[in-house]
């Protein structure tokens, strides 16, 4: 009797889970299809023909390819070296190491170029220059740069909630050097977490565009999402719009060739069966030299990466305009007093609004996906949340003000609707790659033992999954907080967000009112990551035994 | 006695309160409903232009009520296409920022067809029958501060500069306009734009970038819009500019009325009120060039030189333009 009422609760999950996909994916993509077929079938050949097409192409997934076989084992070593206690101020490196995704990915474009371009930060003070800042080269950096705190939080949550450290110690004592055990025990059960690092930078790297836009468009580097924004701006004419919109359906056709057959074929094998309680005491690393180094490495990666491009942002906001030298006598707090007002406030209100209804939404949304793909009736949802992910914002956009655009064009819910549609994966796949750390009889076995299914659920399965979905929410947060191409599309009347902020500063050539706009907004995202990670180490102390999150966090060290 | 999970009650029950937190997110926009009526305007219009010109009008049409959709073009493009297609364009009035875009939208029966009675004042080339120009850009050179000074366009692609910034005109209607403008004069054409390449122009952005580049350094000089140029060099920036010969490109920016609001007495008296005189004065002092003759605008020296786009030719010809303009620059 409860086997069956537990199948008939699965496929009303099911059921559920798929409408919502339909509703937020399929929909709109089929919209988007339907647009393309009866306006634009008899120029197909054109628009796939046009020069500059194939190039485009070719670049961006060239760019795809390189940025996620760097980013990925970067992210991987980075999360590997601060597992170690000989790592001095750990700690600060582990939030550290997330500064990048919290930097607007439009700010990081542009503080590069400030930093490192011809007349910027290190020409003016040191007169080194790297031409290259300007082109493929230095759109694949900042990229990398991008993703390396996503690969790394993916395969630190993977640590977390997957590694095992009895296992490991096992493997040592049994004669194992520690190149061995990471290569035959670590690696191997990090496995989905750094698949699902790989296929989320591939992903994103398909559907970036203010990167590319900032710095390879200059140096004639084109990619898709940049030949869409072209056909959107010059777009008043029908048949530029539905090149846009085809040339995002090809896109969509690309990461579907790559993603579904790597979920399909790939995701089931990489998964494993764990045995109840797999818990052990951290592995205690001994002291040496190995944990400066690292801490040495990390400083230099970031103090390139990100605190350089971010000091020129700063001189850039507290001088009074372009060409100014920045020395203390012409400091000035003018360019914050501009974009500091009230007006903005309530945008930035609702943004926060917006991203946290989104962010936990999507934790809730992500996690049902992780738990369904592992059924047959389930597999194929893991891909399909993927494709809106791919679609550029812009895009996206459309599609769903031309699916629901005529009920609730303008609103808050529209954009709400967008974010859950595009930031579906970036949930997803964190919880996917952590979820089996739940041993599977646990669950029976606490509804054997009485408990009611919800009950279940918080003391068996939410513990040890606490850092994937703490993860997930915050990446989504983050992004949704920071999210410009989509809110300012469909934002209505009463609904300017952050995005419409951002958008006015920079249209109106201020370049001083922009860098301080952005420096606030850079400081924004500290806000919440900052209590987190107050909370995190509070969870970590000795004082809280009972944290289950906490706990695996400390066992990924 | 209460079982293991009766302590967690509090969160659960503001979990399930998490959907009201949403409520509030379906009564944006749309819920309208002031005293007197209301339209919709889109624009690409700077913000700093647009705000005051709504507080103007609201002012003099009391309860009236000017509800906005501001965006760069490009955004501006997709969100008309997107409404197309999800039941008509909600915009009473659009304002764009180039006369190519709002051709595009009369070509699709979308604007047009209904002009003011002040738009006779406006000089014919800032309109057609169905829009009616109201603010201008006009593309002008900047150079740094100690770089010579050029006096007219062809000066930019001679050896007196190492580097010559450009925008992208497949981003910026204004440099669309200039490449128009330039591939149409005998003596430039697109060999023009080759000798700039070949000479060591980078392409950038938008104007605005293309002031920053050379303001910084990065470039001896640039082509840019004036106002962006105005704003940076009395911000302080090293910067000089000129209004080179034959003459600064002229781009204007179209307002138009939305055929479905053929009817709407409001959206024609807000277009009214924005060609007429009071609101080509506010045009001007938010520090955008009217097109209104006699409204003292942003400056312009003395006899300045000012030429005008053939916009009809550059509408028939924008695809092979750019594709050509593609072969020099890249992209």
């Amino acid at each position: 009797m409860q086997a069956r009422s537990t199948d008939l609760g699965r496929r009303a999950a099911v059921l559920a889970v798929g409408t919502v996909i339909f509703l937020l994916v399929v929909l709109p993509v089929f919209r988007l299809g339907y647009v393309v077929w009866t306006e634009g079938s008899t120029q197909l050949d054109e628009v796939l023909g046009r020069p500059g097409l194939g190039e485009a192409v070719l670049n961006t997934v060239l760019l795809a390819v390189a940025v996620t076989v760097t980013a990925v084992p970067l992210g991987t070593l980075v999360a590997l070296g601060l597992r170690r206690a000989d790592v001095p101020g750990r700690g600060w490196w582990r939030f550290a190491m997330l500064l990048p995704v919290l930097v607007p990915q439009f700010v990081l474009g542009y503080s590069w170029t400030q930093a490192y371009g011809r007349a910027g930060f290190t020409d003016t003070i040191l007169g080194l220059v790297w031409p290259s800042v300007l082109g493929p080269w230095g759109v694949w950096a900042v990229l990398v740069v991008n993703t390396v705190p996503l690969t790394y939080l993916f395969v630190a949550v993977g640590l977390a909630t997957r590694a095992e450290p009895n296992l490991e110690r096992a493997a040592r004592a049994s004669g194992g050097d520690p190149a061995s055990v990471l290569r035959h025990v670590t690696l191997p059960l990090l496995r989905p977490s750094i698949a699902a690092a790989s296929v989320l930078s591939f992903v994103l790297t398909m559907e970036s565009f203010a990167i590319p836009q900032v710095m390879g468009t200059p140096a004639g580097f084109t990619t898709v999402t940049t030949t869409i924004y072209r056909d959107l701006s010059l777009g008043s004419d029908p048949l530029s719009f539905v090149e846009a919109l085809t040339l995002a359906l090809l896109l969509v056709a690309l990461t579907v060739l790559v993603v579904i057959p790597a979920d399909l074929w790939l995701g089931p094998r990489l998964r494993v069966t764990r045995v109840a309680n797999p818990e052990g005491a951290p592995i205690v690393t001994p002291r040496g030299a190995a944990g400066r180094w690292i801490a040495a490495g990390l400083g230099g990666y970031l103090l390139l990466g990100v605190v350089l491009p971010l000091i020129a942002l700063v001189t850039a906001a507290i001088t009074p305009a372009v060409g100014v030298s920045p020395s203390p006598g012409n400091w000035t707090l003018d360019n914050f007093r501009f974009v500091v007002n009230a007006r903005n406030a309530e945008a930035l209100g609702r943004s926060a609004l917006l991203a946290f209804a989104a962010a936990g939404l999507l934790t809730v949304l992500g996690g049902a996906v992780a738990v369904l793909e592992r059924r047959r009736a389930g597999r194929v949802m893991a891909s399909l949340v993927t494709v809106t992910l791919v679609l550029p914002g812009s895009t996206l956009a459309v599609a769903l003000l031309i699916t629901y655009g005529r009920w609730i064009g303008g609103t808050l819910t529209l954009i709400l609707l967008a974010y859950l549609a595009k930031l579906w994966a970036f949930a997803h796949r964190p919880i996917s790659g952590a979820l089996d750390r739940l041993a599977a009889g646990e669950m029976q076995a606490a509804r054997a033992s009485g408990a009611k299914a919800l009950t279940a659920v918080r003391t068996v399965a939410l513990r040890p999954l606490a850092p994937a979905l703490l993860g997930a929410w915050l990446i989504c947060f983050v992004t949704a907080l920071h999210e410009v191409t989509m809110s300012s599309l469909l934002y209505g009347p009463d609904s300017d967000t952050l995005a419409v902020v951002v958008l006015n500063s920079k249209e109106l050539g201020r370049i001083g009112a922009t860098a301080a706009l952005s420096v606030l907004l850079t400081l924004v995202m500290l806000l919440p990551a900052l209590p987190l990670w107050v909370l995190i180490r509070r969870l970590q102390s000795p004082r809280h035994p009972r944290a289950g999150g906490a706990r695996s966090l400390a066992h990924a060290r | 006695m209460p079982g293991p999970g009766f302590a967690c009650h509090g969160r659960w029950r503001l979990l399930t309160l998490l959907p009201l937190t949403l409520l509030p997110l379906g009564c944006g926009a749309g819920s309208g409903g002031g005293e007197g009526e209301e339209i919709t305007l889109y624009t690409c219009v700077s913000d700093e232009t647009i705000q005051p010109i709504i507080s103007g009008f609201e002012s003099d049409n009391d309860g009236s009520e000017v509800k906005l959709f501001r965006a760069p073009t490009g955004d501006l493009n997709a969100r008309v296409a997107g409404d197309v297609r999800s039941g008509g364009l909600k915009a009473d009035v659009i304002w764009g920022c180039d006369p190519l875009t709002m051709q595009g939208y009369v070509d699709q029966d979308l604007v047009g067809g209904w002009s003011p009675e002040g738009a006779a004042d406006i000089p014919e080339q800032f309109r057609t029958d169905d829009y009616v120009g109201v603010a201008v850009l006009y593309m002008v050179a900047v150079y740094q501060d100690g770089a010579p000074a050029p006096s007219s366009w062809s000066d930019l692609a001679g050896t007196d500069y190492d580097s010559v910034a450009v925008s992208d005109p497949n981003v910026a209607a204004s440099a669309l306009g200039a490449l128009g403008y330039f591939s149409q004069e005998p003596d430039y054409g697109l060999d023009f734009y080759s000798t700039l390449e070949e000479q060591g122009a980078q392409q950038v952005g938008t104007p605005d970038e293309v002031t920053a580049g050379v303001a910084q350094g990065a470039y001896d000089a640039g082509i840019t819009i004036a106002n962006s140029a105005y704003l940076a060099k009395d911000s302080g920036s090293p910067i000089d500019i000129v209004w080179p010969e034959p003459g600064a490109i002229a781009i204007y920016g179209p307002i138009a009325l939305a055929t479905d609001s053929a009817d709407s007495t409001l959206a024609k008296d807000f277009i009214s009120y924005v060609v007429s005189e009071a609101g080509q004065q506010v045009v001007a002092e938010a520090g955008s060039y009217p097109t209104l003759p006699g409204v003292e605008g942003p400056e312009i020296p003395a006899d300045a030189p000012v030429v005008y786009p053939d916009w009809p030719k550059i509408d028939a010809t924008k695809d092979s333009l750019l594709s050509d303009y593609q072969q020099i620059f890249g992209g």
